[in-house]
């Protein structure tokens, strides 16, 4: 999946994590590799997008603990939980906090991308989803206050000659703003102020 | 565990028993009461609830059949045809129920493998032969057989018998009676000990009876000597071997010396608490070789246990790596790509599959070595050839390793161990690799590792390994001898219940210190400074 997103592979095995990036290197992944929880933390950045491969079991910051600070960064990026030996109890905690799957070392190179493609996939769901929302209040934010509460009520479902009482102005000035906003915003129905409301 | 329940009894088996039956009673017809089958020693009935045990009800018309041809053979019908009939009814009859009583409760169980089962043996053995001497001397004397002044002992007579018999010789012929008791009895016995103690049996029997006209019983307590001997060192087996000689040859001295004059009964009952005596300490013996062995069985369960579970974690780290490294040539082979990208990953591939293997040597090691073979070693030369192993890895992450062994510097006495080299060189590369991991963290500069080898009292000796790294918190310390508790995906991996497992095994201990910096305890069994020729003057 060739993509601007990238495949962030911690392990505290060097050869486990360099093979790791060589064979998603050469399927055309974009990769980066981590030597421990703490380096990746450290080097995050908010603007970062794609998943996370990380071993439950590193000396230092474990996957888990890793799992959980990312979480209170505010950081949505998919993690896959890696393990050298099954464990339920951990498996558990990890789906708990969300991981978006569980590999068991040595694991199946078919599963090992199709965990990956999923968690990416669901990373552009994610991405694109953001994007939407930004460019809808950078939209949102270019209205004046007057047609700002313009706008709430036609959302709302009243009419214009129910706004026009309720503001105090005429219905005319009504549909002036009415029609500004909807040129701001870029559409030309209600249905999709609608949708741009619920951003 | 003999299961008697599914036994057919065809008539070679039935046949012999009679013919061994007969035997049994000649040979020990010895001093009857007006000639009736009132011995002091009756061993019959031992065979009969053997033959009893091992084919339940069917084994009553070949005992009946025993029992009066025993009374025709040996005694003359001595007694008259009808009381003759009548007596050996009974007797089948109260020896079937005795019986019966034991086949109920050892049906699946072997009787001498317990301290319980042998009370209850005995207490079923008592409690029967006392009913059915009551009985059958009642019904002799109401027959005018045995005059009513002499029926307490009459009956006191022939318990006496029967339980004596059964006491002393049942254990040797159940055992006797199976297959896996004859291989067992063969195997407890066949050694140097069965000889030399059945010697100095033979000893004492002189003294005792080459004195006993003058002294009684005076010697007779010698007699538990070799008793004890047997049964302390081979168990219920030896002896069951031993109470059974020991009875024959008084039986047969009774009977050569003539001394029946001594009151025989008297020498039975000596003789069936000197039985049970030798059966309780055998069966003691027993139990706690038993104990011993299966905690030994368990331990190294567990320890293969642990190292199977590491051994997967470990094994699965190059697996992984080997797997995607292959994938990755397959990738790129299928797209031409030969270049030094191919050529690298088959070169990482090959140092991957020598880590693999490096971990089955290690497993291969502990299992050659899971059979403890004790050495005396210079605790020194063992932390030097540990550390040894260590200098690359401590060069490349700057980590001073300092050795302390001051306590041994002005001393006569070498920090001798007594100890598995082997064992005990995996546990100190584990200690010492668990010390490296803990002080990576460190900055440079502040990464210390020092290894303390000093004497403890009572012949013991620690080796400590303190490194300058986080230390193990309260709660760690409690789990930390738990399965992969430790957080290291990589590393040593034998883990520290391993070492922990081979530190005990050898009669010491494994522990870690709360603090704040790391602190290992090895505590070993130390070899006293005399036993190797090294002897302090004061």
């Amino acid at each position: 999946m060739p993509s601007n997103l990238t495949v962030f592979i911690v392990d505290d095995d060097p050869a486990v994590r360099d093979a790791l990036g060589l064979l998603l290197g050469v399927r055309g992944y974009r990769t980066a590799v981590f030597a421990s929880g703490e380096a990746f933390l450290h080097a995050w950045r908010a603007d970062w997008a794609g998943c996370l491969l990380a071993d439950i079991r590193m000396s230092g910051m474990d996957g888990l603990e890793l799992q959980r600070r990312l979480g209170e960064l505010g950081c949505l990026i998919p993690i896959i939980i890696v393990t050298a030996h099954g464990d339920v109890s951990l498996a558990r905690a990890a789906f708990k906090a969300r991981a978006s799957d569980f590999l068991e070392k040595p694991f199946d190179d078919a599963k090992l991308i199709a965990a990956i493609d999923e968690a990416l996939a669901q990373e552009a769901v994610v991405r694109s989803d953001v994007r939407r929302r930004a460019a809808g209040a950078e939209l949102l934010r270019e209205l004046t206050p007057r047609e700002r509460e313009v706008m709430r009520l036609v959302v709302l479902g009243r009419h214009n000659r129910e706004i026009a009482p309720a503001l105090g102005i005429s219905v005319r000035t009504v549909e002036v703003h009415k029609a500004r906003l909807m040129g701001k915003l870029g559409v030309d129905n209600v249905a999709d102020l609608v949708r741009i409301s619920m951003l | 565990m003999r299961t008697l329940r599914h036994n057919t009894l065809h008539w070679f088996p039935a046949c012999a028993f009679i013919a061994l039956y007969l035997l049994f009673d000649w040979a020990t017809y010895i001093d009857p009461l007006h000639g009736l089958n009132i011995t002091p020693w009756n061993p019959d009935p031992a065979l009969g609830m053997v033959f009893w045990l091992r084919y339940g009800k069917r084994a009553a018309l070949p005992w009946f059949v025993a029992l009066l041809a025993g009374e025709v053979l040996v005694r003359g019908v001595s007694a008259g045809l009808i009381i003759t009939l009548l007596g050996a009814l009974w007797l089948t009859l109260a020896y079937g129920v005795i019986g019966e009583a034991l086949r109920r409760r050892f049906s699946s169980t072997d009787i001498f493998d317990n301290s319980h089962r042998l009370f209850a043996w005995v207490a079923i053995v008592v409690a029967g032969s006392v009913v059915n001497g009551v009985v059958y001397v009642t019904l002799l004397t109401a027959a005018g057989l045995v005059p009513r002044a002499e029926w307490t002992m009459a009956v006191w007579r022939f318990s006496v018998g029967d339980t004596v018999g059964l006491v002393v010789s049942m254990p040797l012929i159940w055992m006797l009676a199976s297959a896996p008791g004859r291989a067992r009895l063969r195997e407890r016995v066949s050694n140097w000990e069965t000889p030399a103690y059945l010697a100095l049996a033979i000893g004492v029997l002189w003294l005792v009876f080459g004195f006993i006209t003058s002294a009684e019983f005076k010697h007779f307590h010698f007699l538990f000597l070799p008793l004890i001997w047997a049964a302390s060192r081979q168990g219920v087996y030896g002896a069951a071997l031993m109470v059974f000689v020991l009875q024959t040859a008084i039986v047969a001295l009774v009977k050569w010396t003539g001394a029946v004059d001594i009151a025989v009964d008297e020498l039975q009952m000596l003789d069936a608490m000197m039985a049970l005596v030798g059966f309780f300490i055998g069966i003691a013996v027993d139990e706690r070789r038993q104990a011993a062995d299966d905690l030994k069985h368990t331990l190294r369960l567990a320890a293969a246990g642990e190292m199977a579970a590491a051994l997967a974690h470990e094994l699965n780290q190059p697996l992984t790596a080997l797997a995607a490294y292959g994938k990755a040539c397959e990738h790129l082979l299928a797209h031409g790509d030969t270049g030094e990208l191919l050529q690298g990953a088959i070169a990482r591939m090959v140092v991957e599959s020598g880590r693999a293997a490096e971990v089955v040597r290690r497993l291969r090691d502990f299992f050659r070595t899971g059979a403890m073979r004790l050495e005396a070693l210079d605790a020194r030369v063992l932390v030097s050839t540990v550390s040894q192993q260590f200098v690359d890895a401590l060069r490349e992450h700057g980590v001073e390793l300092a050795v302390d062994a001051d306590a041994y510097a002005a001393a006569t006495a070498a920090p001798t161990l007594y100890a598995d080299r082997l064992q005990i060189e995996l546990v100190l590369r584990n200690l010492l690799a668990n010390a490296l991991d803990a002080v990576k963290g460190r900055p440079a500069g502040a990464r210390r590792i020092r290894i303390v080898i000093a004497p403890l009292d009572g012949a013991r000796l620690q080796l400590s390994v303190e490194d300058s790294g986080e230390g193990v918190s309260a709660a760690l310390a409690v789990r930390l001898f738990e399965p992969f508790v430790s957080s290291k995906g990589s590393g040593m991996g034998l883990g520290l219940v391993l070492s922990r497992a081979i530190a005990e095994a050898h009669g010491g201990s494994l522990r870690a210190d709360v603090a704040t910096h790391g602190m290992f305890r090895l505590i070993l069994p130390a070899m006293a400074p005399g036993a190797h020729g090294v002897n302090d003057a004061q």
